[in-house]
């Protein structure tokens, strides 16, 4: 089964009559199963809100959205979602928080200890399975949510700027494990951030959103060989597409 | 092995008298400055006795002392009990229900304005000099501190945590046990201790307007009689109680949430 996110003329608007603030759309894009889409753009463009939208955690005002051909119309359970702000919570370990994922859905956790330890391995934080997350800095606890939201095998995921409160040397090896869990599970991602750089290096494509109302002004595609690692940000092509996006948004005075 | 172990065990003790050390210090040069002042200044003993004075002659009069600890420790556990048992799943309630929080809510809210403590001669009056009075005014302090963190603690899941567990597809009762309830219990517990405190502030008082035993009661007739060395003897008793239950509520705090930061800091 195709696990194909279709998006169609999806609106959406906060509050109604005449305080109603149209926030978003009409926006119509196809993400391909497996595909690695960035949605890219400043701040209150809407990114999140569609991404949840897409999720089914917040309805449409207009338009529809279909996963794999099937309409969502409420939450969508086969999705790994992350934020800005983790949602590991505090009582439980990196291990437990994981569990945490697959006790919520009703799998015992023990049958998937080895998946568990194999994700804990892909991230290099096997060494803190035990540890809880105050006791973690935030880019590990990042990692441990990379795998709290992948233990489910998701066929979708939807990260909203998981990256987004990391300094920069955090960003890049984070990044890393990111496109490399991606290239082995294969799930479809749309990927939220407002890092030029960071949707050119992973994404096979980029939908560059400018603000009020959110529209997809442009959708890139990046025609640039996987793995992508720290060198091919040097590479012409690379600067290129960083310069072409670039160009998008100071043509709307986003910057 | 042994040997290991108490090496820690002194080292434990060695470490915590060096963080407390100051504090000690303090605490023993503040009743020696309480000495020894009444004497040096020669304070009347019926204005004020020396900490000495308020131990030898507590000591004496200890059977009093005690049984009415017992009936002013009854009044504050069976008050605060009570408070706990009915104000936990209101607070859930209300929480959890749109046509609660609009109507019992604020209707707790604005009884939150009224000093509880002003009900007590009602009381009183209505029900006589016996521990019921006495329990419901422990109650009506206990209770609202209690309901009124509860709802604050069910009410304030993070949007992420909230997102997270809707899109698991895990039905109520899961994200109750698994996520809702651990997330409230610190907020909880702000109100346990809260109550704690009040439980014995409440006892004192409803003893003070009209009783014929208790350690408010106590308290009234020794100063009554010019013996501020049995009225502080019975102060200490009374803050005996308070600190009992207050440590049993934060031992219980660090048994249930170790995870969490005011745990953690202490």
């Amino acid at each position: 089964m195709s696990h194909r996110i279709e998006l169609s003329t999806v609106e959406k608007t906060f509050g109604a009559g005449a305080s109603a603030v149209h926030a978003f759309g009409p926006v119509s894009m196809t993400v391909e199963a497996g595909e690695f889409v960035s949605l890219l753009g400043p701040s209150g463009c809407g990114k999140s809100t569609l991404m949840l939208m897409t999720a089914g955690l917040l309805e449409p005002s207009k338009g529809s959205i279909t996963i794999a051909d099937i309409p969502v119309t409420g939450p969508q359970t086969d999705i790994g979602i992350m934020f800005q702000d983790n949602t590991l919570v505090p009582w439980r370990s990196v291990r437990g928080n994981i569990e945490l994922q697959l006790e919520m859905r009703g799998i015992v956790p023990a049958t998937e200890t080895e998946k568990i330890d194999a994700l804990l391995r892909a991230v290099q934080m096997e060494d803190f399975a035990d540890r809880f997350p105050y006791e973690l800095s935030g880019g590990m606890q990042q990692r441990a949510a990379f795998c709290q939201a992948m233990i489910h095998s998701p066929q979708t995921m939807l990260l909203d700027e998981p990256l987004g409160k990391l300094d920069a040397m955090t960003r890049e090896s984070i990044r890393s494990d990111l496109q490399r869990l991606w290239m082995q599970e294969r799930p479809t991602v749309m990927f939220v951030t407002h890092s030029i750089e960071e949707a050119v290096q992973l994404s096979s494509r980029v939908a560059v959103i400018t603000p009020r109302p959110g529209q997809i002004e442009r959708v890139l595609e990046i025609n640039l060989p996987y793995p992508r690692d720290f060198d091919v940000k040097n590479t012409p092509e690379f600067s290129a597409y960083v310069r072409e996006t670039q160009e998008i948004f100071r043509g709307y005075g986003v910057i | 092995m042994a040997s290991f172990k108490s090496y820690t065990i002194l080292s434990m003790v060695k470490r915590r008298f060096e963080q407390s050390w100051m504090f000690i210090a303090f605490f023993i040069g503040f009743f020696l400055f309480w000495e020894y002042s009444v004497i040096w200044f020669e304070i009347p003993r019926y204005i004020l006795t020396p900490p000495s004075l308020v131990i030898t002659k507590g000591a004496a009069d200890l059977d009093r002392l005690l049984y009415y600890t017992y009936v002013t420790g009854l009044e504050v556990v069976l008050g605060y009990s009570i408070a706990l048992v009915l104000a936990l799943p209101l607070g859930l309630a209300i929480a959890f229900s749109q046509t609660l929080k609009r109507t019992v809510y604020p209707f707790i809210v604005c009884i939150e304005m009224v000093p509880k403590i002003a009900f007590a001669p009602l009381f009183i009056s209505w029900l006589g000099f016996g521990l019921l009075p006495k329990v419901i005014i422990v109650f009506l302090v206990c209770f609202f501190p209690i309901v009124l963190n509860a709802i604050l603690a069910f009410s304030s899941l993070s949007e992420e945590l909230t997102l997270f567990c809707r899109s698991t597809g895990a039905g109520a009762w899961r994200t109750f046990l698994k996520i809702r309830l651990p997330a409230a219990l610190p907020q909880c517990f702000v109100g346990f201790k809260y109550a704690a405190i009040n439980a014995t502030v409440g006892a004192a008082i409803a003893e003070f307007i009209g009783s014929d035993e208790g350690l408010g009661f106590y308290i009234q007739i020794v100063t009554g009689n010019m013996r501020p060395d049995l009225a502080f003897a019975g102060i200490f008793f009374l803050t005996l109680i308070g600190l009992c239950l207050f440590g049993l509520v934060t031992l219980t705090e660090r048994i249930l949430i170790p995870w969490h930061i005011s745990v953690r800091r202490s």
